[in-house]
């Protein structure tokens, strides 16, 4: 069915998506921070709970309202037990590196991570690879979110994948190129809010299709007694908890689109509000999405492979049509294509950086030139509008299990950058060598170990990339020379 | 207020508090989940580990956050020194 009480809910959250970011464009407009700190970084202006919003909806994806709650539909409140594990998200990023970063970007006038990591270790190769990582598993990533936001368009009302793709797909990369880093602030506001309203949605539908939540939680103990217990009869193993604490827990705090909110925030007082009121709304969301997944199981009583397409991707969608109404349908879609749409602007804008900002226009200042301020505006939307249409394109063919392809860029940015942000902010001794050993080595090793499927105690390859990635840098730092005193003042002040 | 050096002191004694309070989280999911599985008992026909393990998680973590921002985290200015620009492409 082509539903169009299904489909105006999510226009107009789109037509107020693209408001609110002419109106950061127009404000940007009035400030007198310069371009591109302004369209990179909006003016490190965010107030406690715009960057509290700002935070959780770039991490918080479609992976999270659709795949997450699919696997718990089949694993059971073990899986919720899990993904409880994110509570720790927001009070990680902030304290261990929220007043640092803040402090260093600020002494050095960096704009991206990658320019504190360039100062940092005094690398152009290292700000290169780290650039060219960053784009690749952002672009995979986005891949996702769109595949995971049009085929949940699709299932729930009616028209096709393309169309829905076209529909959020467009906007967002009009938002985000119109809006530049404060309007994708401003929409990850609105997006956090209508994800949190999406959920709760979503739960009284599935609560009264049930016939309330007891009732739900006897036909599940009936049904599938295992689901009640936190190693689910073997489907949730011990190094599936302990993989995933690393993967979505503690290694969360060193993905580069979490820790350039860091550098973005007005004052003190607004990151600490915003540690408190983060971790409140991050366990809502993230426990409450995830039981919904479980609670879909006393509803959705059926087959995976026979009745919901073989997939758990379609559990979330079909929960959404059979047990609400179309017009509700529509208001419940727009949690998850809000999650989706958040994560791909913040995504979108951070690649557009790592080109513009991190590329080129260091190396038209290497050669001593400075780029007019009209080409670097024109330059850096052109830049955004076109990734976007890149990925935009790849995801017309979709992937399967947008939570596997979600998990694998996580992996993969939490081994590129955790060590070398980490031991660039707090041990001295780490040096260029082992930061570029650190994140190429790492990165390789963890890349080399998903594509071969390899792994060790049967621990997910993040456990691979991760202890590589520390090594090397250790063995890296510890044989070559340390780094310049006078490089580091910034970052190991003497005064 | 304190110096440049001074700030960076208090970042990292706050990092190593935020540490802290990602143990104290760690221990009291394990505790209040795997250590609550045993139990026969049920709270509005759930499991007690399943509302131990991820609300008494979930309460853990909003606890340590305030504790962290109220009585570990201090507040300073991020701006009070002048700073070389990285910033490019200004000209006209």
């Amino acid at each position: 069915m082509n539903s169009i009480a299904g489909l105006l809910p999510v226009v107009v959250f789109l037509v107020v998506a693209l408001v609110i970011a002419v109106f950061a464009r127009r404000q940007a407009a009035t400030d007198s921070g310069g371009f591109v700190s302004e369209y990179f970084l909006g003016n490190r202006s965010l107030g406690p709970f715009v960057l509290a919003m700002t935070t959780i909806a770039t991490y918080g994806s479609v992976s999270s309202f659709v795949g997450g709650p699919g696997q718990a539909w089949v694993i059971g409140w073990g899986w919720v037990y899990m993904a409880t594990v994110q509570v720790t998200a927001l009070f990680l990023l902030y304290g261990i590196l929220g007043k640092k970063m803040a402090l260093v970007s600020r002494k050095l006038g960096a704009v991206t991570i990658i320019d504190v990591i360039r100062e940092r270790y005094q690398s152009n190769a290292l700000a290169a690879i780290a650039a060219i990582i960053l784009v690749v598993f952002f672009a995979t990533t986005m891949i996702a979110q769109f595949v995971g936001g049009a085929k949940l368009f699709e299932a729930v009302t009616g028209y096709s994948y393309v169309m829905g793709l076209a529909i959020f797909g467009i906007a967002v990369i009009l938002f985000t190129t119109i809006g530049g880093f404060r309007g994708v602030a401003f929409t990850d506001t609105l997006c956090g809010i209508a994800m949190i309203l999406g959920i709760v949605v979503l739960a009284g539908g599935i609560l009264s299709a049930g016939g309330g939540y007891e009732n739900i939680m006897d036909t599940i103990a009936a049904n599938h007694p295992e689901m009640m217990e936190p190693l689910s009869g073997g489907n949730m193993p011990i190094g599936l908890y302990f993989t995933q604490w690393l993967l979505v827990g503690v290694f969360t705090f060193c993905l580069p689109q979490s820790v350039v909110r860091t550098m973005s925030y007005k004052d003190t007082k607004s990151l600490h509000r915003a540690m408190v009121w983060g971790t409140v709304i991050c366990g809502a969301m993230m426990i409450g999405v995830t039981a919904l997944g479980v609670l879909s199981a006393g509803v959705l009583t059926g087959d995976l492979k026979a009745d919901y397409g073989g997939s758990v991707d379609n559990i979330i969608p079909t929960a959404i049509v059979q047990s609400l109404p179309p017009w509700l349908a529509g208001i419940a879609i727009i949690g998850p294509i809000a999650a989706s749409i958040s994560t791909v602007s913040s995504l979108l804008i951070a690649s557009s950086s790592a080109i513009i900002k991190d590329l080129w226009l260091h190396h038209v200042e290497a050669k001593g030139e400075r780029a007019p301020e009209k080409t670097v505006v024109r330059s850096s939307q052109v830049v955004t509008l076109v990734i976007g249409v890149v990925v935009f394109v790849l995801s017309i063919v979709p992937p399967d299990v947008i939570w596997k392809i979600n998990m694998f860029a996580f992996g993969g940015l939490e081994t590129a950058f955790c060590w070398v942000l980490v031991c660039g902010l707090f041990w001295k001794r780490a040096n260029k060598t082992g930061a570029l050993l650190s994140m190429g080595g790492g990165t390789l090793a963890y890349c080399v170990a998903m594509a071969l499927g390899f792994k060790i105690a049967g621990l997910h390859q993040i456990t691979i990339g991760i202890t590589v990635a520390l090594v090397l840098m250790i063995v890296g730092s510890l044989v070559t020379k340390p780094t310049e005193a006078k490089a580091l003042e910034a970052f190991f002040p003497e005064k | 207020m304190l110096t440049y050096k001074q700030k960076h002191e208090q970042a990292n004694r706050e990092a190593i508090a935020t540490v802290v309070g990602l143990v104290v989280t760690i221990v009291v999911w394990i505790v209040c989940g795997f250590g609550l599985a045993g139990l026969d008992v049920q709270v509005f026909h759930t499991p007690i580990w399943v509302v131990g393990g991820t609300v008494g998680t979930w309460v853990c973590a909003i606890i340590v956050s305030a504790v962290l921002a109220r009585r570990f985290f201090v507040g300073f200015e991020l701006d009070d020194e002048p700073s070389a620009s990285l910033e490019g492409g200004a000209d006209e």
